[in-house]
């Protein structure tokens, strides 16, 4: 009766700020996370990202990550690792714990996040001579 | 491979990295031997703001911070111009969809170059358009950027070896940021846009300005 009139959306409501521990923590969350969703934490990568699930929202907004605390505003999809990439995509439903068919070989290298505009970026360069001139056009 | 992206940003100014950077991309064996693969528990929080300076130095202190607050406003409303050239412009077409929703971004398509930012280049320059190009491009006022969409628009793609198609738009006019796929996933072009939106936040204008 209370879903026919919708007033589930209010006890949601509530039962939403209080799971994540009161309004002052709620808002700094939406703040943070530009959401407030409840869900569960299905698991934690190895950097302190934590994946949530709700399978009562649509699809394409049922999984989500809460990034670590140190990233603070500075989170960015690159920060989400492998192991996780195919679950956060939806192109698996186990998670990285659950699958037993993951390859783990040793000469597979630590995760990195996206690194332009760092120090660390990439820089490509060419030893030969450049094939273009480039246009001035103060000179015309 | 990406040889650099091994380095992890936190120690990329240690000294095996100063190394790599002097005798470039080969010098990090030692940085590669000494990696661990332990996580990193304790790392210390981001900072906002890509402007770290000293509160000794007011006045750059206080230039740094309308650098931000500049940089705020300019991040938040990248409008860009549509140059949709070829399939990729159907990509470009969804990330204004509401599955990727570039709005929420404060990213709103504009028709005009003197109403835009940046210059969104989608599909394959040919030599017919790039004058055309060129000409939009000088038509938007500064601050511009431009994002280079797709294989085409990065290097010629698939195309790079026919007799009329220019080898990459960076041949004519300044790229910020190149996206790779032929088409790129609408996601991988709103990342794009993102990764914009941290360039713009590098940017300092005021205090570069002032040190003048």
């Amino acid at each position: 009766m209370a879903n026919y009139f919708g007033l589930s959306a209010i006890t949601n409501f509530f039962k939403t700020i209080s799971s994540h521990g009161g309004l002052r923590a709620s808002l700094a969350k939406m703040y943070r996370m530009d959401s407030v969703r409840m869900g569960t934490c299905v698991g934690t990568d190895k950097y302190g990202n934590k994946y949530y699930e709700n399978k009562s929202y649509f699809y394409g907004r049922n999984r989500w990550i809460e990034y670590a605390p140190y990233y603070a505003l500075e989170y960015d999809g690159s920060q989400i690792p492998a192991e996780w990439f195919g679950w956060m995509h939806y192109k698996t439903d186990l998670i990285p714990s659950q699958d037993p068919s993951r390859p783990q070989y040793k000469w597979m290298t630590d995760h990195t996040e996206n690194l332009t505009g760092t120090p660390g970026q990439y820089m490509p360069y060419s030893t030969t001579r450049p094939k273009i001139e480039a246009w001035s056009p103060t000179k015309a | 491979m990406l040889r650099s992206a091994l380095v992890p940003c936190k120690d990329s100014l240690s000294n095996t990295n100063l190394l790599r950077s002097v005798v470039g991309g080969f010098g990090n064996v030692q940085l590669k031997r000494n990696q661990s693969t332990q996580p990193a528990t304790q790392q210390e929080v981001r900072p906002w703001s890509p402007h770290t300076k000293d509160k000794n130095n007011l006045a750059e202190y206080a230039f740094a911070r309308l650098d931000d607050l500049l940089n705020w406003g300019r991040k938040g409303s990248i409008w860009p111009l549509t140059f949709g050239l070829a399939c990729c412009a159907v990509e470009m077409m969804h990330i204004a969809a509401p599955r990727y929703d570039m709005d929420r971004y404060g990213v709103v398509f504009r028709a005009s170059p003197r109403q835009a930012d940046v210059i969104l280049v989608a599909g394959t320059l040919t030599n017919k358009m790039a004058p055309a190009l060129r000409k939009v491009y000088d038509q938007m006022p500064e601050p511009r950027w431009v994002v280079s969409m797709g294989s085409c628009a990065n290097g010629g793609g698939y195309y790079h070896y026919s007799y009329s198609v220019v080898r990459g738009c960076d041949r004519i006019i300044p790229v910020d940021i190149y996206v790779p796929g032929c088409p790129p996933t609408a996601e991988a072009l709103l990342y794009g846009v993102l990764q914009l939106q941290k360039k713009v936040k590098r940017m300092n204008t005021l205090s570069m300005w002032y040190r003048k």
